[in-house]
């Protein structure tokens, strides 16, 4: 079997979900799917309040109490012969990557050397038998998975940096302390070691090493982000999502910490997933870049080609708005109107109010999320090609 | 003595210096408060006499005169600000001495310093014992009602907790004697020990208790200093274990602690093996009850654990009827200060690190509600003394809440003075460990 050069770490399909409210329900998330490599960095881009964090919520599971999951699965890849990693998987929906090729089925039996796979291929249910060694990678779905199993995931398989990161460290622990917690939780390592590498994760994003005997209270703005961020670095975990990590800081730390942390993700060759309203920082750090619009992607793809040309309008616009803005909440200065309600969204092509391209069938009917381009695919009835 | 400086004046040893001065300063203006009470009241306490015809006008002088209520008013406050700060605290108009040889001030009369002597701890450990259960039920109920949202237990916890707390005390404090004194007989309706029991006792230790009453709060202090040492004990071993790498060292510590400290107090009040002092004489054959058991003890030497157990037991209803009246406070508080904290950013993030359920909900969303019901807890205590009152007299508990009660009513005032300032004190002291305790539980407090 020919090594692969790449391989998915994650994929996430037509995932959707809504948030019931009084008023209604908020389609936050809907019908979202995109994948992620190993060691790649996807730039999640949208508008305040489009659903950038709730579909990091939705695939770590996170969700509030009041968030309805509809649909949609999340493949978390690991390597076939990562024991508990395949054990987690039986009887659950999985995807294998086999010689470069992609099967889809339920895994049924696991024992030392060999992995059963129920398979579904050209139609016929079929076992497939599988050696350990064969597999490159085995994606489990994640949303099929229990609270229990879905605990040793959370942050040893995927960490978050939360938006709101300055408060997302607890005042009545020293931050080493919370990170030790971290590490303590997924591996069984004693405290002077633990110190040793929250040592050297402070060093890592450039924070002394005193201060990890210290509370987040006595720590500034910008040193509770680095240490956040050393945070989510401490069980070495496979992808990073990082929601505005940068946005509650001036400009120029902003910058620093953003290629600090690409810088990290580079040399430790993580795959990360950046959340940001600012196609800036996006444009700065990401492989792949995802627009949302009001709780939908609607283009996807690499970085290079969106921003060399975009196919969305909406995307388009967003970039028109580049380079300049850094800050909450902008106003697109190419976009007439606001963004829509998501509880009443547009029928249709959810843009069309605004769409400076929008023709008749926009309004009737939701346009189908294709590849328009190689590897760039797009939710418009009118692409800009 | 540079290093001892810094380390008195910074974080939390110069809290609790300057805490500790404040107190000293909140005391002398509760005790200045006390005497202006004291002064305003119309007449004096030689007034008592005057109703009497076979007291002179020749001998109520004599009276003030020997009282030094001639003498004006600052040096009278002088003296009585005086006579605390050295102890001496006068004599009880009331009560007799109950000592083979008079006392050498008081003679025939017993000192007040005496009774308070004896009734502090009993008042110390049934407001400890009370406020430490009625605490923790309220704080565990609350956190996890707010955990589950819904849950059966929300209803049922919510409903009673709010009915117990508005009913009219004293009213659910006769209906909880009715049920389990009167009714079912599982507890003593009222006091401290059953004196019973007790009449047989000869000597404690090397204690001679020609008196048998008396020798009740030998035990009872040996109890109090129990509880205390271990408590601290555990406290300073809770601590200390901290610094291990593991878990399971720490947690073996932990352990570790708590069942030798278990074994020592068993073997000192299982009897004889500590020494003289934990051995009672028994003068005649006796029995003691606990709940349903029945300990029969022939005449000879006998462990101090029957005798425990009667102290215990005389506890155990005012203190279901302080804790079932009180609870829901701190429930109702801890649960919407839980609601709050659980939408914490830190709280998320302590989920998203994989931490157990009961991890993120106990050691981050409650740890963090905790803060502002301890501030709760630190004003109750203010108001816990009226409380106290009319609980011990209720329950004919003999503590100082009945001795402010029975003084201020028979005009003792050597007594009243005594009790009111002692409460006083008391309350300070235990706001001020309740101070202590929120700034141990919230750094951000520690190092301002
Ligand atoms: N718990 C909730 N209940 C109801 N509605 C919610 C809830 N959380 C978020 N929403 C709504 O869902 C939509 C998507 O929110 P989300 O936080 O995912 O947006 P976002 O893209 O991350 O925005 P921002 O850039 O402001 O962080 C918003 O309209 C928001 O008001
Ligand atoms: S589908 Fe129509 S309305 Fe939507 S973005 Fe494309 S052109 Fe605009
Ligand atoms: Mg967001």
């Amino acid at each position: 079997m020919a090594p692969l050069t790449t391989y998915p770490v994650l994929q996430v399909e037509n995932l959707t979900m809504h948030y019931t409210t009084r008023k209604g329900a908020v389609k936050a998330v809907e019908d979202v799917s995109f994948s992620l490599d190993k060691g790649e960095a996807l730039g999640l881009v949208g508008e305040s309040g489009c659903g950038k964090t709730s579909v990091a919520l939705t695939l770590l599971r996170l969700l509030p109490e009041n968030a309805q999951f509809l649909g949609g699965h999340v493949y978390f890849f690991r390597d076939g012969s990562d024991e508990a990693h395949a054990r987690r998987a039986v009887g659950k929906p999985v995807k294998i990557l086999l010689d470069g090729q992609e099967h889809q089925g339920r895994l049924v039996e696991v024992d030392r050397s060999q992995l059963v796979l129920d398979a579904r291929l050209n139609g016929r249910t079929q076992q497939i038998k599988l050696g350990r060694d064969d597999i490159a990678r085995l994606g489990v779905d994640l949303t099929a998975l229990s609270d229990e199993e879905m605990r040793p995931i959370r942050w040893k398989g995927i960490s978050m940096i939360f938006q709101a990161a300055m408060n997302s460290l607890n005042p009545v622990y020293k931050v080493g302390d919370q990170i030790i917690e971290a590490m303590q939780t997924h591996m069984p390592i004693p405290i002077p070691e633990a110190r040793e590498r929250v040592a050297q994760l402070f060093q890592l994003v450039g924070l002394d090493r005193q201060l990890m005997d210290r509370y987040p209270h006595e720590y500034s703005g910008g040193m509770k982000q680095r240490a956040v961020i050393a945070m989510a670095l401490a069980c070495d975990p496979d992808i990073i999502i990082a929601d505005e990590p940068t946005t509650a800081l001036d400009v120029i730390v902003q910058d620093k910490i953003l290629r600090e942390m690409r810088q990290i993700q580079k040399k430790l060759n993580m795959s990360m997933i950046y959340i940001s309203h600012d196609i800036a920082v996006i444009a700065e750090v990401a492989d792949k870049v995802g627009v949302m619009y009001a709780g939908g992607l609607v283009e996807f793809g690499p970085s290079e080609a969106i921003f060399k040309s975009p196919i969305h309008p909406y995307t388009k616009a967003l970039m028109s708005a580049f380079p300049s803005i850094k800050g909450e909440k902008v106003k697109l200065a190419a976009l007439p109107g606001e963004p829509p309600d998501l509880i009443k969204p547009p029928s249709g092509c959810r843009f069309h109010p605004r769409c400076p391209y929008a023709t008749e069938i926009c309004e009737r009917e939701v346009p189908k999320f294709i590849e328009h381009k190689p590897k760039q695919y797009a939710a418009c009835w009118n692409p800009l090609m | 003595m540079k290093r001892i400086w810094q380390t008195l004046t910074s974080g939390m040893s110069k809290f609790i210096i300057v805490r500790l001065l404040q107190i000293i300063l909140v005391l002398y203006l509760y005790m200045t408060l006390v005497f202006i009470i004291l002064e305003a009241q119309p007449g004096d306490i030689t007034d008592i006499y005057t109703a009497n015809p076979k007291i002179t006008p020749e001998a109520k002088e004599a009276i003030v005169k020997q009282l030094g209520l001639n003498k004006p008013i600052y040096e009278r406050y002088l003296n009585y600000l005086r006579n605390f700060v050295t102890g001496h605290l006068g004599c009880s108009f009331k009560w007799g001495n109950i000592r083979d040889v008079p006392d050498p001030v008081c003679r025939e009369q017993r000192p007040t310093w005496d009774l308070i002597r004896e009734r502090l701890p009993r008042t110390i450990v049934l407001f400890l014992t009370y406020t430490i259960v009625s605490f923790y039920i309220g704080f565990f109920l609350g956190k996890l009602i707010a955990w589950r949202r819904g849950a059966i237990i929300e209803y049922f916890s919510t409903v009673v907790g709010v009915v117990l707390f508005t009913v009219f005390t004293p009213w659910f404090a006769l209906l909880l004697v009715w049920l389990f004194a009167v009714n079912l007989g599982v507890v003593p309706i009222g006091g401290f020990i059953n004196p019973d029991s007790w009449t047989n006792i000869r000597q404690i230790g090397s204690v001679d208790c020609s008196i048998g009453i008396s020798c009740s709060n030998i035990v009872f202090n040996h109890m109090l200093l129990w509880l205390g040492g271990l408590t601290l004990f555990w406290g300073i071993v809770y601590l200390w274990s901290r610094r291990f790498p593991y878990p399971w060292q720490r947690n073996t510590a932990r352990w570790g602690a708590v069942a030798l400290g278990l074994v020592l107090a068993g073997l000192f009040f299982g009897g004889g093996w500590l020494g003289e002092i934990d051995r009672v004489v028994l003068a005649r054959d006796t029995k003691f009850e606990f709940f349903v058991w029945h300990f029969e003890f022939p005449a000879g030497t006998i462990p101090l654990f029957p005798l425990a157990l009667d102290f215990v037991q005389h506890m155990v209803l005012p203190i279901l009827t302080l804790t079932l009246i009180s609870f829901a406070g701190t429930m109702l508080l801890m649960r919407n200060t839980m609601l709050e904290t659980m939408r914490e950013d830190y709280v998320m993030a302590a989920k998203a690190k994989g931490l157990p359920d009961h991890v993120v909900r106990d050691k981050h969303a409650a740890r963090n509600a905790l803060l502002p019901v301890v501030t709760s807890l630190i004003f109750a205590i203010a108001f816990s003394v009226d409380g106290g009152v009319f609980t011990e007299t209720i329950f004919s508990w003999p503590g100082m809440g009945q001795l402010l009660l029975l003084s201020a009513l028979e005009q003792d005032y050597p007594v009243a003075i005594g009790s009111l300032v002692f409460t006083g004190i008391f309350a300070l002291v235990a706001h001020v460990i309740a101070d202590i305790l929120y700034a141990f539980l919230d750094p951000r407090i520690r190092y301002d």
